[in-house]
């Protein structure tokens, strides 16, 4: 029998595995197959860790985009902490250590700043709260980037929960519009407790992917573009979220265990059937 | 390479999925063959742990494995079908079935539990096992019930485990419940619960089926708030469905918001 690949396994495996403690299974499969690291890294999204910028004061989030060996670039000074040593910043190029992006062109980086601020109403307006960081990369035909978004309830309250959004997406030219491909992944972990219902767990991620082509004239565009995708597929994952966690979740225990009796239920439905039956003669 | 890893691995399996765990695994160790066999402590403990079913040799009926009807060395024995089997953790089949007639004194509660017991399931679960055992010297009686559904072509499996505990001397009636629901479709969702039972019943099989039914429908009403205020609760409290204004972003005027902080309600 042919064995199937390792990463594949890897990732089927996360998608198994209690999805609350991704990071360290995560940690646990890069120590199994060490080769897979970078891979796995890249590929798999984990909640978003806040730092504070030392530049500015406020608080930006890490991720594989916006890292360079052990140093995370803020997108409010555009500074890296720890400071690269020797690095030059700006060249567009990743160095030995670095993550998924390099730095972004002084245009891009522009563009970057721009969709930093429009990106951080979008956060007030929407979360009332929390955290948002948008880093950008050059490509050979366009550039891309990753929006990210995380809130935290309060904790102390009888229920926690938390929301990681990662959106990444590549911005390509194409003749007259700009073809604009989107995966986005929601990490949602709830929970709750109390004397009569124990401890209540809901916590996973999903993705979706979409494709679109619009016209985008300047910069302005781009981000307005990115903008009303990013929207409406937030909007879309909190409706599917809604569904999955508060829907289907709830009617596979109703699978499970019956509220009311079996017997009657089938008496019912027997009835029914006698019902119709007789109306039909 | 760790073994504790792997066996986390197998611990974490979520329900009617540790055949696909395991294959994972074997994908991930090629290199180290001999891995999987070491296995079979993990299996065991998942097996016990989960209540995993099966079918006895040429019987329909699902029998449940557990540390309360294990003789040791592999060996189970089951009540209703009077008969004690050897069972591979790994594949998890039954085979070598014997005769096996349970005695002592606590014989009757059992039975007359189980019966109770049946007729409960009958009523509530569409697909549920279940065993009475005596335990601790005759002292205390074991209630096992497991429900499972399995909708892998859905992307969805759940799992419901009753555990209690019976001591006839003092009437307690103490155990757990515990419901694990995956969903994995371009994603993956995961319900874990567990409650603590402490109850009191009178020391008849009739009296223990009647207040484990009146326990696990408490539970099941809290389980459906649970899921209500986690809804309008955290979930809300966490991204609203549009702006304070009910209107999406109008994104080319969006540099203009920040000058107008009044929009959002300003709650900063």
């Amino acid at each position: 029998m042919a064995s199937a690949d390792p990463f594949d396994s890897a990732l089927d495996l996360l998608r198994r595995l209690n999805p609350k403690h991704t990071t360290a299974h995560l940690q646990s499969l890069i120590s199994l197959a060490p080769d897979l690291t970078e891979d796995l890294l890249s590929s798999v999204d984990q909640p978003l860790t806040i730092r504070r910028c030392k530049q500015t004061g406020r608080d930006y989030l890490l991720c594989d985009y916006n890292r360079d060996g052990d140093s995370y670039r803020s997108p409010w000074s555009n500074e890296f902490d720890p400071p690269l040593d020797g690095g030059q910043i700006g060249d567009g190029g990743a160095g030995d250590g670095a993550g998924a992006a390099g730095v972004p062109s002084d245009k891009v980086r522009l563009m970057e700043v721009k969709a930093n601020e429009a990106f951080d109403v979008y956060r007030e307006l929407y979360y009332e709260g929390g955290v948002s960081s948008v880093y950008f990369w050059n490509l050979d035909d366009g550039f891309a980037g990753v929006v990210l978004l995380k809130k935290e309830a309060k904790p102390g309250s009888t229920s926690e929960g938390s929301w990681d959004s990662i959106h990444v997406f590549e911005a390509l030219d194409r003749a007259r519009v700009t073809q604009y491909n989107l995966t986005s992944t929601v990490i949602l972990s709830l929970s709750t407790s109390g004397s009569g219902l124990g401890d209540m767990d809901l916590s996973g991620n999903m993705t979706r992917q979409i494709e679109q082509e619009l016209p985008a004239e300047n910069d302005e565009q781009q981000i307005a573009n990115i903008g009303k995708l990013v929207e409406d597929m937030e909007l879309k994952m909190r409706n599917l979220l809604q569904e999955v966690y508060f829907g289907k979740a709830k009617d596979v225990v109703g699978d499970l265990r019956s509220m009311g009796s079996l017997s009657e239920a089938g008496r019912d439905r027997e009835a029914q059937r006698e019902i119709i039956g007789s109306m039909r003669r | 390479m760790s073994l504790e890893t792997i066996e986390s691995f197998v611990e974490g399996a979520p329900p009617g999925e540790l055949a696909d765990v395991v294959a994972d695994i074997k994908a991930l160790t090629v290199n180290d063959p001999g891995l999987v066999s070491k296995l079979t402590p993990a299996f065991e403990k998942y097996n016990e742990e989960q209540f995993t079913t099966v079918k006895l040799p040429g019987s329909s009926q699902q029998v449940v494995i557990s540390s309360h009807n294990s003789f040791g060395d592999g060996r189970y024995y089951d009540v209703e079908s009077s008969s004690s089997f050897a069972f591979n953790h790994a594949t998890q089949k039954a085979s070598s079935v014997q005769s096996h007639v349970l005695e002592g004194p606590q014989t009757d509660l059992v039975k007359s539990t189980l019966k109770s017991l049946s007729t409960y399931a009958r009523e509530h679960y569409a697909n549920a096992a279940y065993g009475v055992y005596p335990i601790e010297n005759d002292s205390k009686v074991a209630i096992v019930l497991v429900a499972n559904k399995y909708s892998p072509n859905n992307f969805w499996n759940g799992r419901w485990r009753s555990l209690y505990v019976f001591e006839p001397t003092s009437g307690t009636l103490e155990g757990s419940l515990k419901v694990d629901v995956h969903y994995y479709e371009d994603g993956n969702v995961r319900l874990l619960t567990n409650k603590p039972v402490s109850s009191s019943a009178g020391a008849t099989g009739v009296a223990i089926a009647k207040e484990i039914a009146a326990v696990e429908k408490k539970y099941q009403e809290e389980l459906n708030r649970g899921f209500m205020s986690l809804s309008e609760g955290a979930f809300k409290g966490l991204r609203r469905q549009l702006p304070v204004t009910r209107q999406k972003i109008e994104w080319d005027k969006v540099a203009s918001y920040r000058v107008g902080q009044d929009i959002g309600g300003a709650r900063r």
